[in-house]
């Protein structure tokens, strides 16, 4: 599963620390989130993509080159 | 500007915080005591103030490291972040594996050598049965 996480993180001047606080969860869950090795929770998927403002399967997408 | 976070929550827990790790170490403590006394009262005070020792041990680990990230969320359990506890669930299911594994090689060893296999059936059979009725559970809540 791949993610914007990372870019939309970055474009929002936010750090790894700062969105997992967020999000109530770990800055090394959200590293591994941004890093494609974790792949999220729904509920923690759809708290992302809203966090950002963006739909879902615009924060989160199948990676079709697997 | 980022939106404010949802106020959806299935699925996301509070951080655990650094003090989380003091607990850890007064339950390794009470743990230790635990097994100090007992061991006290089978006649092995020296071996249950080993016992005791790593336990100390163990909690002070828990104390030394509690700004660690990956140590507050050993010591936070059920509280720890989704990543964690899937870590830790995979990370259990493994040493359950191991120790199956070795009561099933061991009770296969004892009945080799004539012996009865005891108490290595009777662990074998509390393993099944456990995951014949976790197995029905899970699938009954699902």
């Amino acid at each position: 599963m791949k993610n914007q996480v990372r870019e939309l993180r970055t474009q929002r001047g936010l750090a790894q620390g700062q969105l997992a606080e967020a999000m109530g969860v770990s800055r090394q869950t959200i590293n591994s989130i941004e890093n494609d090795r974790y792949t999220p929770s729904l509920p923690l998927a759809i708290a992302l993509a809203r966090f950002f403002g963006r739909p879902v399967e615009e924060v989160f997408h199948a990676d079709r080159t697997a | 500007m980022p939106t404010e976070p949802p106020e959806v929550t299935g699925g996301r827990r509070p951080r655990p915080q650094a003090g989380g790790g003091w607990w850890a170490l007064l339950v390794s403590l009470a743990l230790g005591g635990i097994l100090w006394a007992a061991s006290w009262i089978g006649g092995h005070p020296v071996a249950g103030l080993f016992s005791f020792l790593i336990m100390v041990a163990f909690g002070a680990i828990f104390v030394v490291g509690r700004r660690s990230e990956s140590i507050r969320m050993m010591a936070a359990g059920h509280r720890a972040d989704e990543r964690w506890r899937s870590i830790d669930l995979r990370a259990t299911a493994t040493a359950g594996l191991a120790v199956i594994t070795v009561v099933i090689v061991a009770f296969i060893w004892e009945i080799a050598h004539g012996r009865s296999g005891q108490p290595y059936a009777l662990l074998g059979a509390i393993a099944g049965l456990a995951y014949l009725v976790a197995l029905v559970w899970l699938r009954w809540r699902s």
